[in-house]
């Protein structure tokens, strides 16, 4: 086995900061002759050790991240689950105008998200086609296909559970603990699905080499879909409220919307203002690849 | 376990800041040095993950290089934490030999 191999064991971007160092090491040690069982032991476990070190890191990040959206779950979590018993209830006729705004906007910012999460794929299309050409479909292979696999189960559970639901629209929507588990879980495995197409999303756009302008698009993008599933998730709050008749939930999905409406344009703002430093910085230069961008900050710090 | 990171004789990290203690050194000469005062054999997989541990916490910095072997030097703060770290050691001795009967002091 040759010693470059035994670096396997490392995540790449420890080997991109360390790995040579730790070849030439290997190559001191061996002095031209095979790597022992013992040294190929220490570098295994060595590299596993960093794995293991780097997952834990990741982890972290992502609890943080979840930390910070953690009302935004709640809230939708607390309207997936009375869902089922909302929709045998008639609305209260003085709620009736606020359910039907709610739902509107709903569905109004609804397309919107969809016109913009688009427009963000149109932006990077020719960058991830050439990625593509280039063999990178290796590279994202994984991901995808646990998105694709999850994708089949989950659009059968919806399609059930959507013809099941007009089946049952002219006559009181019977809540039985079996009807419960299956919303549960369609809902569930939703999420799971719009997780694992967002990770393999993520591990694509990692990999693409965008041109200062699409980079510049995408760093707005970002921030207003954001904010735009953060305005569905406060005009469903509302709509709850109105098929509760209940004061508390209108106040959340207001002050909700207050909320947004003081952070969302900073945020945006900001990712505006750091797309056209990019693109300045970026007049000399033709392409840009985040992925080196973060590995060579990493190595200067 | 101590602020540093060090917790006893034989960890890797102590090791390896006790070897950049008398100046910079790269990764096969750290190996053959701890070897030589320590009597510790350390693999270069426990080495280097020694290494990245100290450079994430500031306790030892690469210096500049066009060859592959890379020397590292002690830091100011790892000059502190190995200091530290040898102080609660010779305590400890101190006290256990003393109890042994084995203290010359």
């Amino acid at each position: 086995m040759k010693p470059a191999r035994l670096l396997r064991w490392y995540p790449r971007t420890w080997r991109e900061r360390y790995g040579e160092e730790l070849l030439a090491l290997i190559q001191d040690t061996l002095d031209d002759g095979r790597p022992t069982w013992r040294l190929r032991l220490s570098v295994a476990c060595g590299g596993l050790r960093e794995r293991a070190y780097h997952a834990g890191h990741a982890g972290k990040a992502a609890v943080k991240r979840a930390g910070s959206r953690w009302p935004t779950i709640l809230v939708a979590g607390l309207i997936f689950t009375n869902l089922p018993q909302q929709l045998k209830m008639s609305l209260p006729p003085a709620r009736a105008g606020q359910a039907t705004v709610a739902l509107d906007v709903l569905a109004a910012v609804a397309a919107f998200t969809c016109v913009a999460v688009l427009a963000g794929g149109l932006a990077a299309w020719l960058a991830v086609f050439r990625f593509l050409r280039a063999s990178g479909w290796l590279k994202i292979r994984r991901q995808v296909v646990w998105a694709a696999a999850a994708t089949g189960p989950t659009a059968g559970a919806l399609v059930a559970l959507s013809l099941t639901l007009r089946s049952l629209s002219s006559a009181p929507l019977n809540v039985s603990l079996a009807g419960f588990l299956a919303f549960t879980a369609t809902a569930l495995a939703l999420v799971i699905t719009i997780g694992l197409w967002a990770a393999a999303v993520a591990a694509t756009a990692r990999h693409l080499k965008l041109t200062p302008r699409v980079r510049a698009v995408e760093l707005v993008l970002g921030p207003v879909i954001s904010t735009a599933v953060s305005v569905m998730v406060s005009a469903s709050t509302i709509w709850f409220s109105a098929t509760q008749a209940s004061v508390p939930w209108l106040l959340v999905g207001i002050g909700q919307l207050v909320l947004l409406s003081t952070y969302a344009p900073w945020r945006i703002g900001r990712a505006a203002r750091k797309g056209r430093r990019l693109r300045a910085a970026a007049s000399g230069r033709t392409t840009i690849n985040p992925s080196a961008q973060r590995t060579n900050g990493r190595h200067r710090a | 376990m101590a602020p540093s990171g060090l917790r006893k004789a034989n960890d890797p990290p102590l090791l390896i800041l006790v070897s950049l203690a008398d100046g910079p050194k790269h990764g096969h000469a750290l190996a053959k040095d701890i070897e030589d005062f320590a009597g510790v054999k350390l693999g270069p997989g426990a080495l280097y993950g020694a290494i990245t541990r100290l450079v994430e916490r500031g306790l030892i910095e690469p210096l500049g290089s066009d060859d592959r072997r890379r020397p590292y030097q002690i830091t100011p703060p790892g000059s502190a934490a190995l200091a530290g770290a040898l102080a609660d050691m010779r305590r400890v001795t101190r006290a256990g030999l003393a109890r042994l009967g084995l203290d010359p002091a």
